[in-house]
C-alpha cells in the first residue's frame, strides 16, 4: 500500500501510465555491480558521520524511524563529536567508517549528513572486507564521494537518498512529499524494484534510454575528476543536482563534465534540483538551467530531463546507484524504472 | 620545448579584449594611456565596452571571434585581456591555435585566463604571461603594474618576498606553471590539465569557501598534481569565507597541511593575487625559487 501511495502520489497525470512497457531487457551489461543483500527486520542499520558535525538529539527521529521500519540500529561514536565542522577529526571519522564497513552485523550504513570531509578520509579507508561482504552506504551531497569510489573501485551498488537531518521531528506534521522521500530509503533498502514518476518539463529532450544509474551532487563530481573516484559515464544514466551555486559556476561544472569526458557517452542525462544562488546586482548571467546544460548536448541526441526529484530539497527520493534503470522521457510523462 | 613569444618593442601593438566578463570602456582607460605611455600601439576589440546586457562581454561568437582575430593578427604583438570573471573556458575549444602556434604571441591576464594559460601551456606549447589585467591600471602606476612593463619587453624579473612562518626552505630551477586555484581544479580531468610534475607550481584564489579550498587541495593532491612538485608558491588568498560553523583551520594552514607529506620549498603570502600584489609571472618559462629563513625570492633563469 505505501509503494501504491509513493507512486501515485508523484504522478501529477495518473491516467495514462504505460506508454511504454518493461519486460526484460536484453542488456550485456559488463563488470555490473554487486547488489549488496537487501534488509529484513531485525537487520541494523548503522549510523556514522564521515563529513559534518550532527548532535545525538538531531539522529533521534531517525532512529525511530528505521526502528518503525523494523531494523535495529548502531550508533557510531563519530555522533554527537564535533571538530570544527566535522563530526570528528579525520582519524576518528575514519575509524566510525571502518569499524563500521568491517562490522558483519551492520548491513547498511546510513549518514548522519553531508557538510564536507567525505574525501579527507576516502584514501585511508579499506574497503577490502566490504567488498566480500558489501552492503548498502546510504547518503548525498559530500557522500557523493563514496557513490563514487565504492563504484568506480568496487562496483558495488549504493544508495543516494537523504539522510538523518531530513527525518522530520514530528513525523505526524510532516507534509506528505517529505514522508514519501523518507519511505522511500525504506523501499530501497527492501529490495522493491523502485519506480519514479515526475512531471514533463518542456525544455525534455524525449527519448527512452536504459543503463546504469550514476551521479549525485555536481559540485562534489567536478572535484573528483583526476582522482581516483573519478566517475566513468560511458553508457550510463547520469543524474546531478546542486545547491547554492552561482549559474556561471554551475556553467563551468557542465563544461568540466564535457571536457572531461563524462557526457560525451551517456544513455541518459537526469537533472534534478538545482538551487540557484541569484547572481550579483548587475552581473545576469543570462542562461537558465536548461539552456546551461542542453547547449552541452546538443550534439548527442540521449534523453534529457529537468526537474527530477532528487537534490537538496524535500522532494528527493531514494535512488539506487550502480543499478540499471531505464529513464523514458516523453512528452506528456517522465519515468524512471530499476531494471531486474 | 616551449616556444617564447618575442618580446616588445617601443611602437609594437596590444590588443585588449574582453575574453570573459563584461568591462566598461572607462575601466580600461588607464590601462590604454599607460600602455601607450611605454610606447606601444593600443588596438581595441568590441567587446570592451560591448552592448552586452548580461554577464559577458558578448556572445561566445563574439569573444572567440575576436580572441581568434587576435591570434592570428599578424600587426598584434601582445594580447592583453581586460578582465576575468568566467568565460573562457566555454570559447577554449573553438579556438584555432595553429597560425599562433607559427607565430606567438604573448597572451596576458589571470583568473579566468588561467584557463588560457593552461591551454597554451599544454596544448600549444607557448609561453604566456600571468600578470594584471586592464582594471589593475586604475591604481595608478605601480611596482606590480611595472613588472608587466618588464616582463613584456623582456626584462628577467627578480621577485623577493618576506618569510612566512609556513615556509619550506629550499632552492630550486624548474617551469613555472600555475593561476588561479578553483581553475586549475575546474581543469582537472579535461584537456586542459597541466602535468605540474618537477614544476614550480604557484596558486592564488579569491572569495572562497576555506573549506572549498580545502576541498580543492584534495583534489590537486588526488590527481597527483601536489607530489612531484619541484617548488609551490602560494600567492594571496584574499576575501575568504567561512562556514556558519567555523572551518577551524585559516587557508594558509589548510594549504600547509595539505602539503604537510611532501619535501619541496614552499612559501607562502607570495606577491600573486586578486589584489594590488600582483606580479608579472611567464608561465612556461624556468625560474629558480630560493627559499630561505630570511627571505624568498623568485628569479627568472
Amino acid at each position: 500500500m505505501k509503494r501504491k501511495q509513493f507512486i501515485s502520489s508523484i504522478v501529477p497525470l495518473a491516467a495514462t501510465l504505460s506508454a511504454f512497457a518493461h519486460g526484460k531487457t536484453n542488456l550485456n551489461i559488463q563488470n555490473p555491480t554487486a547488489i549488496p543483500p537487501y534488509l529484513k527486520p531485525g537487520d541494523m542499520v548503522g549510523i556514522c558521520c564521515p563529513a559534518g558535525y550532527i548532535t545525538e538529539a538531531e539522529i533521534k527521529p531517525a532512529l525511530l524511524k528505521l526502528n518503525e521500519w523494523g531494523f535495529t540500529t548502531r550508533v557510531g561514536s563519530t555522533v554527537g563529536k564535533k571538530d570544527f565542522t566535522y563530526g570528528g577529526t579525520d582519524d576518528e571519522r575514519l575509524q566510525d567508517l571502518q569499524q563500521m564497513l568491517d562490522d558483519k552485523n551492520i548491513k547498511a550504513i546510513l549518514f548522519a549528513r553531508g557538510g564536507y570531509g567525505a574525501v579527507r578520509i576516502i584514501d585511508r579507508v579499506d574497503f577490502k572486507k566490504f567488498k566480500r561482504n558489501p552492503k548498502w552506504v546510504i547518503g548525498f551531497s559530500d557522500a557523493t564521494v563514496f557513490h563514487s569510489h565504492i563504484n568506480e573501485n568496487y562496483r558495488v551498488a549504493t544508495i543516494h537518498s537523504k539522510m538523518c537531518n531530513s527525518f522530520p521531528d514530528d513525523w505526524s506534521k510532516a507534509e506528505a512529499m517529505q514522508k514519501e522521500t523518507i519511505e522511500s530509503i525504506n523501499l530501497c533498502l527492501k529490495g522493491e524494484k523502485m519506480k519514479y514518476l515526475f512531471s514533463p518539463n518542456e525544455k525534455n529532450r524525449t527519448g527512452l534510454a536504459t543503463g546504469e544509474l550514476v551521479g549525485g551532487n555536481l559540485k562534489t563530481l567536478e572535484s573528483l575528476a583526476g582522482s581516483r573516484t573519478n566517475i566513468h559515464t560511458t553508457d550510463k544514466i547520469l543524474f546531478v543536482e546542486d545547491t547554492g551555486e552561482y549559474l556561471y559556476s554551475i556553467d563551468r561544472m557542465f563544461w568540466n563534465l564535457k571536457r572531461s569526458g563524462k557526457l560525451e557517452k551517456l544513455k541518459g542525462l537526469i537533472i534534478g534540483g538545482f538551487k540557484i544562488k541569484p547572481d550579483d546586482a548587475g552581473e545576469a548571467f543570462g542562461k537558465t538551467i536548461e539552456e546551461i546544460v542542453l547547449e552541452k548536448v546538443s550534439e548527442y541526441d540521449y534523453p534529457v530531463c529537468f526537474d527530477f526529484p532528487v537534490g537538496h530539497q524535500k522532494n528527493n527520493y531514494a535512488l539506487k546507484c550502480g543499478v540499471i534503470h531505464t529513464l523514458g522521457v516523453h512528452l506528456n510523462e517522465c519515468r524512471l524504472t530499476e531494471e531486474r | 620545448m616551449i616556444k617564447i613569444p618575442p618580446y616588445l618593442k617601443k611602437g609594437n601593438c596590444i590588443g585588449i579584449t574582453c575574453p570573459a566578463g563584461y568591462m566598461a570602456a572607462q575601466k580600461a582607460q588607464a590601462c590604454i594611456n599607460m600602455l601607450q605611455n611605454w610606447g606601444f600601439e593600443v588596438m581595441v576589440g568590441k567587446t570592451l565596452g560591448s552592448k552586452s546586457k548580461n554577464y559577458f562581454s558578448g556572445t561566445d561568437a563574439q569573444r572567440r571571434d575576436e580572441m581568434q582575430a587576435m591570434l592570428d593578427d599578424e600587426n598584434i604583438h601582445a594580447i592583453l585581456c581586460g578582465r576575468g570573471g568566467y568565460g573562457v573556458g566555454r570559447i577554449i575549444d573553438e579556438l584555432d591555435f595553429t597560425k599562433f602556434k607559427k607565430n606567438p604571441k604573448w597572451v596576458i591576464g589571470f583568473s579566468d585566463v588561467t584557463v588560457l594559460h593552461a591551454h597554451l601551456f599544454k596544448n600549444v606549447k607557448v609561453a604566456s604571461l600571468h600578470a594584471p589585467m586592464a582594471s589593475a591600471f586604475n591604481d595608478g602606476e605601480n611596482e606590480y603594474i611595472q613588472s608587466l612593463q618588464h616582463a613584456i619587453t623582456g626584462k628577467k624579473s627578480t621577485y623577493s618576498c618576506k618569510p612566512h612562518v609556513y615556509n619550506k626552505t629550499g632552492n630550486v630551477i624548474a617551469q613555472l606553471v600555475g593561476g588561479n586555484l578553483s581553475l586549475l581544479a575546474h581543469l582537472t580531468g579535461t584537456a586542459d590539465d597541466i602535468d605540474t610534475k618537477n614544476k614550480i607550481l604557484f596558486i592564488e584564489d579569491i572569495g572562497e569557501q576555506i573549506y572549498n579550498v580545502d576541498r580543492m587541495m584534495y583534489q590537486l593532491n588526488r590527481s597527483g598534481k601536489l607530489k612531484n612538485l619541484a617548488g609551490l608558491i602560494v600567492g594571496g588568498f584574499t576575501d575568504m569565507e567561512d562556514t556558519e560553523r567555523p572551518f577551524g583551520k585559516k587557508v594558509y594552514a589548510v594549504i600547509k597541511d595539505t602539503i604537510a607529506q611532501y619535501n619541496y620549498p614552499v612559501c607562502f603570502n607570495f606577491p600573486v593575487s586578486h589584489k594590488k600584489e600582483n606580479v608579472a609571472l611567464k608561465i612556461g618559462i624556468e625560474y629558480r625559487l630560493k627559499i630561505s629563513k630570511t627571505n624568498t625570492q623568485l628569479l627568472e633563469v
